[in-house]
């Protein structure tokens, strides 16, 4: 076997993970609404677009350094995301979960064609967080991918002392455990479902910055790809299973880049699927899902 | 006076389509792949008559045939599980054979033009009509037969047992089970069904646009697919029908005046609807609940 080959292949291995982080957040998002409304919100992608997109138009006159964009976009994707909730849950009675997913489904199309409006559907270059590179040996490491990973890691764990260590996460936990006893505890179920909405919508806007400067650009077409990603991660982690999602969010990203080294970019997609296919018919509950996490 | 009979051809077009999602949700079942097997469906039927020659009700009944047979086999993993999984798994499925399409590059020489499916660039000439001499109004006849045909057979098919069954599967899994009915062949059945019909929508669609390109095929589609019984109601195929009438005749034809901002009106009226009306337009009107218990959640 050619030596070259096979670093070329960890080499994508390596940057695929590193891409895959942001894939992680976006399948976080996916499996805490599940986790706690069992429900699925198909606008979870379109929403960290959406609060990137946001950010990046209003401070597109005044230019200001990064941060101030990935603060801006995580603030408006939790607005986005309580817009959401209050469009496509709150109103709706559960006995309708139909309703519900038909509702996010048309969400999701209405905030893709508010980008394309507000931007005449071209791709707006995103500001870059580091622009060095490291040479690690034989590997060349992407400065930004880095830096894109360590705000994954950080989201992932300021998320987890949320859920842990705050009476926030003590509720949204007595909620996604059994929302009726929460209830009769004293637990106001809209209040803490519109928090959830707002901290998985604080959480997209900055997977939607980091995807933003991870590409360099932000372009409406990114939106129903990440859909489909975030799902596929969700699944493959296990539905309402946050380490499944991260863990499932790298190795998604760390397989789609090595079929993109020896498929080309257009197959990529295809085992992309085949892969969580092979899931459904092998584990169909995921990596780490319970039986009973099912529906 | 043509614009109103392509109208009219668009309508039963996407009837078939709504039809397809309509079969497969009276199971319970929420596909997104609808769009996937009327892709598939489309660029076979396409083929058979532009690059093989086949009369055109062959090619579609082939299409139809096709689409099913691949229903059939992504049925049973796909059908392993339920729920909010099987959206995710029809989304994936969906975009797979979108990518697969978009790959297909098979080009042969047919009386001396090159023809057949370009890769990214699509399928063209695919033109069973002109070639044939049917008038836009012969095409909107043969379109309105097939679609009555479907309707008329679903109709049929949802006064008799099989509907029973399918609607008893979709209320309650667990209590179909227990009277005895082998939910899994049922659902196999509904998808079998439902991706012949979308085949059979996609094969005539092909031939109305004469061009396709994988692009047509994706997760819109899947949405407006779905969105017809929904926003219909699942009591009637005259829902579905009600539905199609209303968003492909005045919500995307009828708005035109309002220009560009017509695509954002789609995806507000889904919303809306399913706020106002969640079990459908056609749906009865309920007496209103006395108490909403855990609306949210749960």
């Amino acid at each position: 076997m050619d030596p070259y080959f096979l670093i070329d292949t960890a080499q994508s291995l390596m940057s695929g993970m590193l891409y895959g982080s942001t894939y992680a957040l976006i399948g976080l998002g996916f499996t805490l609404i599940f986790g706690v409304m069992h429900k699925i919100d198909l606008t979870y992608a379109a929403t960290s677009i959406g609060g990137a997109y946001a950010s990046i138009l209003v401070l597109q006159s005044v230019s200001a350094p990064a941060i101030v964009v990935f603060l801006l976009a995580a603030c408006a994707g939790g607005l986005i995301g309580l817009l959401v909730y209050f469009a496509c849950f709150h109103f709706i009675s559960s006995k309708h979960p139909l309703a519900m997913l038909m509702a996010t489904l048309g969400m999701l199309l209405f905030i893709e064609e508010v980008i394309i409006q507000a931007t005449d559907g071209v791709p707006i270059s995103f500001p870059v967080l580091v622009e060095h590179s490291i040479m690690l040996g034989e590997f060349y490491i992407r400065g930004d991918l880095i830096a894109v990973f360590l705000v994954a890691c950080v989201c992932m764990a300021g998320l987890l002392w949320l859920l842990h260590r705050t009476r926030l996460g003590l509720g949204t936990r007595a909620v996604a455990q059994q929302p009726t006893a929460a209830m009769l505890c004293g637990i106001n179920l809209a209040v803490v479902n519109s928090q959830l909405f707002i901290i998985t919508g604080l959480l997209g806007g900055v997977a939607g910055a980091m995807i933003g400067s991870a590409v360099g650009a932000l372009s409406p077409l990114l939106t129903l790809p990440l859909t489909v990603k975030g799902l596929v991660v969700t699944v493959i982690g296990g539905l309402g299973s946050i380490p499944g999602a991260i863990i499932a969010g790298l190795f998604v990203g760390g397989l789609e880049n090595v079929f993109q080294h020896l498929r080309g970019v257009s197959e990529r997609d295809l085992y992309v699927m085949l892969l969580l296919f092979i899931f459904l018919v092998v584990r169909p509950n995921g990596l780490f899902g319970s039986v009973s996490a099912r529906d | 006076m043509n614009f109103y009979f392509s109208l009219i051809q668009v309508i039963g077009i996407h009837t078939l389509l709504g039809l397809s999602s309509y079969w497969i949700l009276l199971s319970g079942q929420v596909s997104l792949a609808q769009a996937a097997f009327f892709g598939i469906g489309a660029y076979l039927a396409g083929m058979l008559t532009t690059l093989w020659g086949w009369p055109l009700v062959p090619a579609i009944l082939m299409a139809a045939l096709v689409s099913g047979t691949v229903a059939f086999v992504v049925g049973f993993p796909a059908l392993r599980v339920r729920g909010l999984i099987l959206v995710v798994a029809t989304l994936a499925f969906g975009e797979m054979v979108r990518v697969v399409l978009f790959n297909l590059n098979y080009r042969i020489v047919v009386d001396g033009v090159e023809v057949g499916p370009a890769g990214g660039q699509g399928f063209s000439h695919i033109r069973y009509f002109p070639i044939n001499g049917w008038t836009v109004f012969d095409v909107m006849i043969f379109i309105w037969v097939v679609v009555a045909i479907v309707m008329a057979g679903l109709w049929w098919l949802d006064r008799c047992r099989i509907g029973a069954v399918l609607r008893a599967v979709g209320e309650d899994e667990v209590a179909a089970q227990a009277t005895g009915i082998n939910i899994t062949a049922i659902k196999v059945l509904a998808m079998t069904v439902s991706g012949a019909l979308a085949g059979l929508g996609g094969g005539v669609f092909a031939h109305y646009t004469t061009h396709i390109e994988h692009v047509q095929f994706g997760i819109v589609l899947a949405a407006f697919a779905i969105s017809y019984p929904i926003l219909g109601g699942l009591s009637s195929v005259f829902g579905t029908l009600l539905a199609v009438i209303f968003i492909q005749g005045f919500l995307i034809e009828g708005l035109r005046f309002i220009g560009d901002w017509r695509s954002l009106v789609f995806g507000l009226f889904i919303v809306l609807v399913m706020n106002l009306r969640p079990e459908g337009l056609l749906h009865p009107f309920s007496k209103r609940p006395v108490a909403r218990s855990g609306k949210a959640g749960g």
